[in-house]
Order: C-alpha cells, then sequence, then structure tokens
C-alpha cells in the first residue's frame, strides 16, 4: 500500500491521491478499532504478532465511556478481553436444549454444571455431533439418558444428575469474533475474561530497577507483597535489590554530581565503589590516564538521581521487608530469600540480627542460604558478634562452622576471644579448621600466638589435619609479608 | 628496417612487462604457498612491485588485504603504513587506477572477509570512495549488495551503509527509507538496521510507521514481526527524540512490540519513561468482569 501511493505520488496525482489516501485511513481505522455501543467503549485488535509471541488473543480495550456499561463493571482501558462467557440456567428441559444449542454454537465446547459435582467441559470433534445427553424434568431438571460411546458417556455423567446451569466461554480471537459474539448475546448478561500481559509488566519491573528511579520503590514493593503472579513477584524482588546495590553507590555519584562532571581522576574515588562501579557497567576505569568516567547514557543520568533514591532505601521500609522474607516457613522460595539477604547485607540493619541468626541455624534451610544469613551478619558487623557466639555455642555443626566464619569476617577482641577460646577446647577436626581460617583471618598478634600455640601442639602428629592446615597458613602469611 | 624497430619495441615491452609484474607475480606465488611467513615475505613484494609506477591497481589493492601491523616493530614507519586507514588507502588507490572493477571486488569480497581488519580497511576505501570519488557508483553497487540474495553481501551493505550514514544521514536516510519497501524481507531487515546504526533522528518517523503496521488489518501492509522488533531497537540506538516514539508503543496496550520497547527504554535510562511504565505496572490482572443487562 505505502509503495502505491509512493507512486502516484511520483506522478505528481495530488488530487487524485488525496481522497484515496483519506479512504484508506478510514478503512484501517475501521478495521483495528470498534466502538461497542451497548458496552461503551472502544475496543481495538491485538498486534498480529501478539498471539504468536506471547500466545495472547483478544480485543484490548482503549477507551471507556464514562457511566456506561462498561464503566459501571469497572472494566478499565488498556485490559485484554481473551473470553466472552455466558450463562444459561437450567430449569426446563427447553432451557437445556436452548443452552446446549447456543453453547456449542461456533466453538463446539462448552461446560456443563452438575449438581455437586465439579464442572465438566464438553467438546464435540465436529459440527452437529451427538453430545449423548437428554434430560427431563421441570424446576429439577436431571440426566435422563447417556448414550454410550458419546462425549457425555466420556465425561462422568450420570443418570439422574441434577443439570444446573450450561456455561458458553467464547475465547476471543479477532474483532470480528468479539462483535459476533456480543450481537448474538445482545439480550445476555455477559461476563468479559480478561488476561494480564504478564511479560510486559515483568519487564516493565525489571527495566524500573535498571532505571535507578526512587518512584519505583513503593510500586515494586507493592507487587512483591500482593502479587499472585510468582514470576512477578521474582522479578520485583530482584529490581529492588538492584535498586539497593545502585543506591549503595551513592556516595561515589555524589562526589560527581557535586562537580557536575562524568569525569574524575581515579585515586580520589573509594577504590571499592569504583569497582563496584564497573562492574555494573556504570563507569569505566582507566589507570594510566587515572580517570574514572561514568558511562552514557545510564551512568551519567544516575548521579542526578542517586541521592532521592539513597534517602528513599535507607529510610527502613525496604530492610524491614526484606527481614520477614528470609524464612523458609514464611518465603518457600529460594531466590526471593537470597535477594532479601543480599538486600540486608548491604542495608545492614542491626533489627535484623536475630531473624538472621534463625536462618543460620535453621537446619531445615539449605547449606547456600545458612552459608549467605551468616556473610550476611559478618556484613552488619560488630553488633552481630554476640548473636554469632550464641549460635556458634549452641548449634549444630554447620551452625558453629558459618557462624565461626562470620566471627572471622567481623573481628574485633570479642569475636577473635571466643574463637581462640573455641580452638583451644574442641577437638573436631572440621571445626578446627574453621576456627584456625578465622582466626587466622582477623590476623593480629594475640591470633597469631594462639596459632603458634596450636601448632606447637600438634607438631609431633605427622598426619594431624590441622597441623598441615597450620603449615599452610603460615606459609601464606609469610610469603604475604616478603 | 620499421620491422626491426616494432619488433624492438615489442620485444622491450614484453620484457617491461616481465620485470613490472615479476614481484607481483611472486608476491602472489607466495600467497598461494604454504611457506613459512609467507604473507609477511608476500607484502615485501608488493611493495617491491609498487615502486614500478606503472600498473599498480593489483599492488595496491594486495597490500590493503594483507600487509598487518602484525609483522613490525610498533611505532615504525612499517608498522604505521600497516594500519588500517594506511590499508585503506591502498585499496582506494586500487579503486582509482581501475574504478569499476575494485568498487565491485571491495563490496562483494573485501567485505566478506574474515579478518575484522581487513573488513574495515575496505569500509575506509569505501568512504574514501564515497567523500572524494563516484558517490552514485558506489550507492548503486551497495543497493545492489543490500537486495542481494546472499546474507553476507546484504549484511556487509547495511554496515557500510550505516557507517555513511552516521556522516551523511541527509543523503543515506533517504535512500534506506526507500529500501524499507523492498519486497525481500532480509533487505527490508538490514535497512531497518543500518537506519538505527547512522543514528539520524530523520528515520524516527518512517521506523514509526513500520512498527504500527503491525496493527494493519490487511496482512499485505504488515511488516513482518522480526523487523518491527528490529526497528524498535533501531529507535533505542537513535535515541534522543525517538525515546517519545518508544514511550508510545509501551503505552500502546494492542501491541506486541511493548516489552521490546521496554527493555530499550531500560538501556537508554532517561527519566521520561518511567511514569509509563509505572503505569504498565497499574493495568488489571487476570479476572472475569460481569456485566450486567441493563
Amino acid at each position: 500500500m505505502i509503495q502505491k501511493i509512493k507512486r502516484f505520488d511520483e506522478r505528481q496525482c495530488l488530487p487524485l491521491i488525496l481522497p484515496v489516501l483519506v479512504l484508506i485511513i478510514l478503512t484501517i481505522g475501521c478495521g483495528n478499532q470498534y466502538y461497542d455501543e451497548r458496552m461503551q467503549m472502544r475496543v481495538q485488535k491485538l498486534d498480529s504478532d501478539l498471539m504468536n509471541r506471547w500466545s495472547m488473543s483478544g480485543v484490548v480495550v482503549t477507551e471507556i465511556t464514562p457511566n456506561g456499561p462498561a464503566d459501571k463493571a469497572r472494566l478499565e482501558s488498556g485490559e485484554l478481553i481473551s473470553y466472552v462467557i455466558t450463562e444459561y440456567p437450567v430449569k426446563t428441559v427447553g432451557d437445556f436444549n436452548d443452552g446446549m444449542k447456543n453453547g456449542l454454537d461456533e466453538d463446539n465446547n462448552l461446560v456443563l454444571y452438575l449438581k455437586d459435582k465439579s464442572p465438566l467441559r464438553i467438546a464435540l470433534r465436529r459440527r452437529g455431533d451427538d453430545v449423548g445427553l437428554s434430560v427431563e424434568g421441570s424446576g429439577t431438571v436431571r440426566v435422563k439418558e447417556v448414550k454410550p460411546g458419546t462425549p457425555a458417556a466420556n465425561s462422568n455423567i450420570q443418570v439422574g444428575d441434577i443439570v444446573e446451569k450450561i456455561v458458553d466461554e467464547r475465547k476471543i480471537y479477532s474483532l470480528d469474533d468479539y462483535k459476533k459474539i456480543l450481537a448474538k448475546l445482545s439480550k445476555r448478561q455477559i461476563t468479559f475474561r480478561t488476561t494480564e500481559l504478564i511479560g510486559v509488566k515483568i519487564a516493565a519491573v525489571s527495566a524500573l530497577g535498571d532505571l535507578g528511579d526512587v518512584r519505583a520503590i513503593e510500586p515494586l514493593i507493592d507487587i512483591f507483597n500482593n502479587s499472585t503472579e510468582l514470576s512477578l513477584r521474582k522479578a520485583s524482588i530482584t529490581s529492588l535489590q538492584r535498586l539497593v546495590e545502585l543506591s549503595d553507590l551513592n556516595e561515589l555519584f555524589q562526589q560527581f554530581q557535586n562537580t557536575n562532571v562524568d569525569q574524575l581522576p581515579t585515586d580520589g574515588l573509594q577504590a571499592q565503589q569504583v569497582e563496584s562501579a564497573a562492574i555494573l557497567g556504570l563507569l569505566t576505569v582507566d589507570l594510566t590516564e587515572n580517570t574514572a568516567t561514568l558511562e552514557a547514557p545510564f551512568g551519567t543520568q544516575f548521579r542526578h538521581r542517586s541521592e532521592a533514591l539513597y534517602e528513599k532505601i535507607n529510610e527502613g521500609q525496604l530492610a524491614e521487608l526484606a527481614q520477614q522474607y528470609i524464612q523458609i516457613a514464611v518465603e518457600p522460595e529460594q531466590e526471593i530469600r537470597r535477594a532479601c539477604l543480599t538486600i540486608l547485607g548491604i542495608l545492614k540493619p542491626v533489627s535484623a540480627i536475630d531473624a538472621l541468626a534463625t536462618v543460620l541455624d535453621n537446619s531445615a534451610e539449605i547449606p547456600g542460604i545458612r552459608f549467605q544469613a551468616g556473610l550476611t551478619l559478618s556484613q552488619i558487623g560488630e553488633p552481630a558478634v554476640d548473636a554469632l557466639i550464641a549460635a556458634f555455642e549452641s548449634g549444630d555443626t554447620s551452625t558453629k562452622d558459618i557462624a565461626a566464619s562470620a566471627l572471622g569476617g567481623i573481628g574485633g577482641a570479642k569475636a577473635r576471644d571466643r574463637l581462640i577460646q573455641a580452638l583451644e577446647n574442641t577437638t573436631e577436626p572440621a571445626i578446627q579448621l574453621t576456627l584456625v581460617d578465622a582466626i587466622a583471618k582477623i590476623g593480629d598478634a594475640s591470633s597469631m600466638q594462639a596459632l603458634e600455640r596450636q601448632r606447637a601442639q600438634y607438631q609431633a602428629d605427622e598426619d594431624s589435619g590441622i597441623r598441615i592446615f597450620l603449615d599452610e597458613v603460615f606459609k601464606n602469611l609469610e610469603q604475604k609479608a616478603m | 628496417m620499421k620491422k626491426i624497430w616494432i619488433a624492438l619495441t615489442l620485444v622491450l615491452f614484453i620484457l617491461g612487462c616481465g620485470t613490472q609484474n615479476e614481484n607481483l607475480a611472486k608476491g602472489k606465488e607466495l600467497i598461494k604457498s604454504d611457506k613459512r611467513r609467507k604473507e609477511e615475505r608476500a607484502v615485501r613484494e608488493f611493495k617491491l612491485a609498487l615502486q614500478q609506477k606503472t600498473d599498480s591497481a593489483e599492488a595496491h589493492y594486495l597490500l590493503g588485504l594483507y600487509n598487518s601491523q602484525e609483522f613490525y616493530e610498533p611505532n615504525t614507519t612499517d608498522w604505521e603504513d600497516a594500519s588500517v586507514t594506511e590499508r585503506g588507502k591502498h585499496m582506494f588507490r586500487a579503486y582509482q587506477a581501475e574504478k569499476r572493477k575494485y568498487l565491485e571486488r571491495l563490496v562483494f569480497e573485501t567485505l566478506r572477509d574474515d579478518d575484522l581488519d581487513i573488513q574495515n580497511a575496505a569500509l575506509d576505501a569505501l568512504k574514501r570512495v564515497y567523500n572524494q570519488a563516484d558517490q552514485k557508483q558506489l550507492l548503486s553497487q551497495l543497493q545492489k549488495a543490500i537486495k542481494s540474495s546472499d546474507n553476507r553481501d546484504r549484511h556487509n551493505a547495511h554496515w557500510v551503509f550505516g557507517h555513511l550514514g552516521k556522516d551523511d544521514p541527509d543523503t543515506i536516510v533517504p535512500i534506506l527509507v526507500k529500501l524499507l519497501e523492498h519486497r525481500r524481507t532480509e533487505t527490508r531487515l538490514n535497512a531497518v538496521k543500518a537506519l538505527g546504526e547512522a543514528g539520524s533522528e530523520a528515520a524516527i518517523p518512517a521506523l514509526a510507521t513500520l512498527i504500527e503496521s503491525g496493527a494493519a488489518s490487511s496482512e499485505r501492509d504488515r511488516e513482518e514481526p522480526e523487523v518491527r522488533q528490529l526497528a524498535v531497537e533501531a529507535l533505542g540506538k537513535i535515541g534522543g527524540n525517538a525515546v517519545p516514539e518508544l514511550v508510545k508503543i509501551v503505552e500502546n496496550k494492542g501491541s506486541s512490540l511493548r516489552v521490546d520497547a521496554i527493555r530499550t527504554l531500560a538501556v537508554l535510562g532517561d527519566a521520561k519513561v518511567v511514569e509509563p511504565l509505572l503505569d504498565a505496572l497499574k493495568e488489571q490482572s487476570n479476572r472475569d468482569v460481569v456485566v450486567p443487562l441493563n
């Protein structure tokens, strides 16, 4: 069509193409959209490949006239109508026959509601096939006969069953389908079944995480708390995690923002934040030139949004949310629990310590997540020492193991002394190794003396695992010192 | 007497031809052989061939093809002479000597090479043709290539078009827009990609029309989904004034390209898109809506 217009254009027949153009626009307009007088709303045909790509079909509501039937039914613009449903209550044999005839019309498919039974879907292979069902009675309509070898016979229908209603669910593939079914049901009450465009929402949720805009936080929390769609909940907690990670770089981005530049000398910036930002692809570092440059377009734009995001994220709401979903009993989805732990590791709320200690000590939890809970506690640091010591003292071997390495990660006199004391009193090889490792990580004078004492104690034992491990530790330390 | 003169000239000519092509022939022989460091040695021969002034088109072309910085110490003269730009210049000189032959060769042969440096040298040469020589002829060859039945040619042509379009959108964009009507889907596909790579905002209306054609009532007027998808990507590459166009797609509830548009916008990082995305989140979930009889 475009080609045709162009050709006319070339011949410069403007007076001729104008009416043609108007006509074409009119037909396109008519073909794509339809104003439904009864519902008082405009519906639009779906994009041709939406069905192929997302297995979706139906018509989209684009406009609703205020106070019309559609508006009163609370249908909303943007909803995708995939089914038009109508019910035929059955009080007489005539009702039944009408309902069967109308219900099977076009799609050879209907749903039969029998008293005290779950709904039965009846499908005919060919138009006009016999359903194989006859009924009798008035007021209460019962099944009189089920013919063998028919769809009815294959559907667990018994003679004497009470027929309550027949429901016709008509799938909408095109605007024509919609027009036809609504014309047919012009005098009946109808129900629209709408389908959520879940792919669009997931994409929007992920994009909001990437954009790093403060306005996304509340809606994402809302979806995470309230959506029944697991994929959407996962996407929203992942996006929230991303926003928390971005906000963690606020200090770095403020250095750019305060001087209003996109490039700064690398040596004036905090190395760890620069590294994280580079990993996230927000800036590039040139060590020979000593420059850190924000990556366009996102990095350069984000510096304007960073401060607001940081403030909102540190208001406490998010830390509270994450705490709620780290227990396996509350949240069965491990991906979500992991994301929440990551968020807590960055926000470091002291209020989460007890909940984290529970996760660490929960033998029903998978080891990776218990370990992550320990890591999160060590990220919280000093305030978590007591809880970790308690977990170490009362927990099983795994708990001891995780708690000890978390304590090693935190360091400080209290953690160190408890670790040394534990090392001197335990004979369990697995725990010994973890303790040695944790104490070596702290690495101050007292720690090293304690390790020396251990080495002396096990000197005679050739095959002792702990001695070999200690030798290894000291060798590494010597190498580092050199 | 006259005969002797003629014979003498002929002999000299033949001898001349022999010496002229000797280095060239040797170099070509080397390339065909499986000798060690054959390319490096061949390049030496091609350079010698150039010193003999006449008929150096092939020598220039071969230098463009085989000279490589890998052969030389960095920052020496030889090393600089083997840069992609210098090799592009050689190829361009080959073109200047024999226009028709080498233009076709550059477009349909050199660009197909696996070596990225050779592709870039050819691109450099073609840019020179565009700016300093026969623009019209080049464009006609490129159009032939993008309409070709061979995917390699189409792909290479789109790549060159994209680069030329960056420097001279006023000429290139209209050509590419016209190619959007070509009957071959793959040609349109490559034209769309080239428009994205050219990055000119002048392409926005044409891309928007193409994207919207998905809802056309007649199948004939509908562009293929994959082409429309690429058109969304192209809008993302153009950025700037293409952002509102992408937002429009996100807001069109009946479009199959909403997800593509959202992903594209996320990369652009523009704060203007936050609101439309939040609106998309507010859309209703699966449900039954009862409309009572009046």
